[in-house]
């Protein structure tokens, strides 16, 4: 099923897919883009090029209830997590709908699956966009994403001289075109633009990398990579493969809630023991963890490296620590100045 | 590509690499290019093989001071390459007891200031291929020609409000003075939110801190921040919640914002180093506004002899404790 609507018309649209529920799509907050639920009157920009944080988010809130709970004297009152309500997210890259792909294998393809994870993932419905001009630190050609495509998604869309052209992929990417019932005119005529979308190619040797890395724990190269590193957490949380949690309690006397909220490996509390001892004490230990989480354990498990090449540590490190530095110092590499 | 200097390059090269080959320290922080030709980062130079790589251009703009804190737990002595605010950056950690002036050399290198990759871009109308610097202009190249603009243009916002680009501490001078700068609008933005009122001051303050990741990016990109805990981490009590709760976000950078009350040097590391761009430097900036109101001027990181005004305990202080 296709479908195409006038840009100056997509604000109705997003009136009337929101009645179904949050839509999310790249908004401007100030001076950045991020994904934000659409509300009447939002500064939506689908011409930008990735967003400043991926939507991951959406899948995996930076923080999410497992429960709460109340107490009057002895009297003790669970209170289970919120529905979790259905969802659309419109104008996702195809790099980060690979990136997502990679963190259902994480949460969903494994027994048992994580249900909060899977209820927010199944309760949404993904709208892709084409990717026409990604920006300078887009690198998705090194990993064979193709910008133009993004074979996991309901609806695949791509911007066209002032139009949206819209397919159905999937039965629930058919009925979110229904849902919108007369705002969309047939493009039963209209044909997806085939493109290939050039990025930077840093021609990365990817190939046998994780298999390499199997004797590398004590490689000098970290003795040297993770010096730059400032410890903060920038990298992990713009990353749209990384997906670690902490579970924390929050309480008082009335009561409390049990939730979990983002984590970063680079922070040092993230393998903290009770009684102090810190298995990686240090910036070296937590770089080292980092890469070969994306390099080696990630695909020793799921069989890919966990990386699609968006750019987001290229452009967001304050120090131009990435992973293509990492790579490149790990011999996956043709060094060239650009 | 970015035009190197190369007779500064040299002359930095030429200087550093006496001291480091002839022993006197057994690292130099510098600067190398990165993946393009609008990064520079960290550079820790420790032979002859690494100082080639040495880079200094419109593009280091990376504080390395703040490295010291690492660095000088493995080398007993290491040289440093500071401009204007990293300078200030080193008299901030000597002022707070984290080093000590002999185990450092500083290489001054007075600031032109650095370029903004952003606003080159939108001058260009794309990303430039390269730029080529003169006096006082920046030749943008694109496919579709050339453009000169004003260097003042299209520098980092941090660097335009910059008023003492000349480093302040200094072993050897290495290059020629910019002499103070102009930077009488850096608390406008201040006095523009001053004149809101409260609730609306409240509700700017919430909109910026709702994006905040929590990273901890500006914490650790700030030569202030050199705590070996921060109470953000610190268990018992616990201080700080790990929730994405706007409360939260307003207790981390308020808490931060006051314990560099008096310490920021305003280099503006904490905002250049926000993912999403949070105006940082306005509440630090407020700070330095209150102080200088309050004690009278005084910039930190200019002079490490200088008292800070809320550093310091008098017995026989001369203003009462309290108003009783």
């Amino acid at each position: 099923m296709k479908k195409i609507i006038a840009r100056e018309k997509l604000p109705e649209l997003w009136k009337s897919l929101s009645e179904l529920g949050p839509l999310f799509l790249p908004v401007q907050e100030g001076p950045v883009v991020l994904f934000q639920p659409w509300q009447e009157g939002a500064e939506t920009n689908l011409d930008t090029t990735n967003t400043a944080v991926p939507p991951k988010d959406l899948f995996l809130p930076r923080e999410e209830t497992y429960m709460q709970y109340r107490c009057k004297g002895k009297e003790l009152e669970v209170i289970p997590a919120e529905e979790v309500k259905p969802a659309v997210l419109f104008g996702v890259h195809p790099c980060d709908l690979y990136a997502v792909e990679m963190l259902d294998k994480v949460y969903m393809e494994q027994d048992p699956p994580d249900e909060l994870y899977k209820k927010r993932r199944e309760n949404t419905t993904i709208v892709a966009l084409s990717c026409a001009s990604p920006d300078p630190f887009c690198f998705c050609n090194d990993f064979d994403v193709n910008p133009a495509e993004a074979p996991g998604t309901d609806v695949m869309a791509q911007l066209k001289n002032g139009s949206v052209l819209l397919e159905a992929k999937t039965d629930k990417g058919k009925a979110l075109l229904e849902q919108a019932g007369d705002l969309l005119e047939d493009g039963s005529g209209e044909e997806f633009a085939r493109r290939e979308v050039k990025t930077a190619d840093f021609n990365l040797k990817l190939d046998g990398l994780p298999e390499d890395l199997k004797n590398r724990f004590e490689d000098p190269v970290w003795d040297e990579l993770f010096k730059s590193c400032l410890g903060c957490g920038v990298c992990t949380y713009v990353c749209p493969t990384c997906y670690c949690f902490d579970v924390e309690d929050f309480g008082h006397e009335a009561g409390g809630e049990r939730f979990r909220c983002w984590d970063s490996c680079m922070y040092g509390h993230f393998t903290e023991m009770a009684g102090g001892h810190n298995p990686r004490p240090g910036r070296k230990e937590r770089v080292r963890q980092r890469f070969m989480h994306k390099l080696r354990y990630y695909p020793e498990t799921f069989g890919q490296i966990a990386c699609v090449g968006c750019g987001r540590c290229l452009r967001s490190c304050p120090v131009n620590l990435d992973i293509v530095q990492a790579i490149q110092a790990l011999g996956g590499e043709t060094v060239e100045q650009r | 590509m970015a035009e190197r200097n190369l007779d500064s390059v040299k002359k930095i090269r030429e200087a550093v690499s006496q001291d480091l080959l002839g022993g006197r320290i057994s690292q130099v922080l510098g600067w190398e290019k990165g993946h393009y030709w609008w990064q520079s980062r960290p550079l820790f130079a420790r032979s002859e093989a690494d100082l080639e790589k040495l880079t200094w251009d419109s593009f280091c703009v990376i504080n390395l001071s703040r490295y010291l804190l690492e660095e000088l737990k493995d080398h007993e002595k290491v040289g440093v390459l500071v401009k204007g605010c990293d300078a200030r950056a080193f008299n901030r950690l000597l002022q707070d007891n984290m080093v000590k002036r002999e185990q450092v050399i500083l290489y001054g290198l007075p600031c032109p200031g650095m370029l903004d990759y952003n606003r080159l871009c939108e001058e260009a109308g794309a990303v430039p291929d390269g730029i080529v610097e003169n006096n006082g202009t920046v030749v943008l190249k694109t496919d579709g020609g050339e453009k000169e603009v004003q260097r003042e243009d299209i520098m980092l916002d941090k660097c335009r409000e910059c008023v003492y680009p000349d480093p302040a501490a200094y072993d050897q001078m290495l290059l020629s003075p910019q002499g103070e700068r102009e930077a009488a609008e850096r608390f406008k933005p201040v006095e523009e939110l001053e004149e809101l009122p409260a609730d609306e001051r409240f509700a700017y303050w919430e909109k910026e801190l709702s994006r905040c990741l929590r990273c901890y990016a500006c914490r650790q990109a700030c030569p202030f921040c050199s705590c070996r805990e921060c109470f953000v981490e610190q268990e018992n009590p616990r201080w700080q919640g790990r929730a994405y709760q706007p409360s939260e976000n307003f207790m981390f950078h308020l808490v931060r914002a006051y314990h560099g009350t008096g310490r920021c040097i305003d280099c503006g590391e904490c905002e250049r180093s926000c993912p999403v761009d949070i105006p940082l430097q306005e509440l630090n900036r407020k700070l330095i506004k209150d102080i200088n109101e309050l004690y009278g001027d005084y910039e930190a990181g200019l002079d490490a002899e200088a008292e800070p005004p809320l550093l310091t305990y008098r017995p026989d202080d001369p203003a009462a404790f309290s108003e009783k």
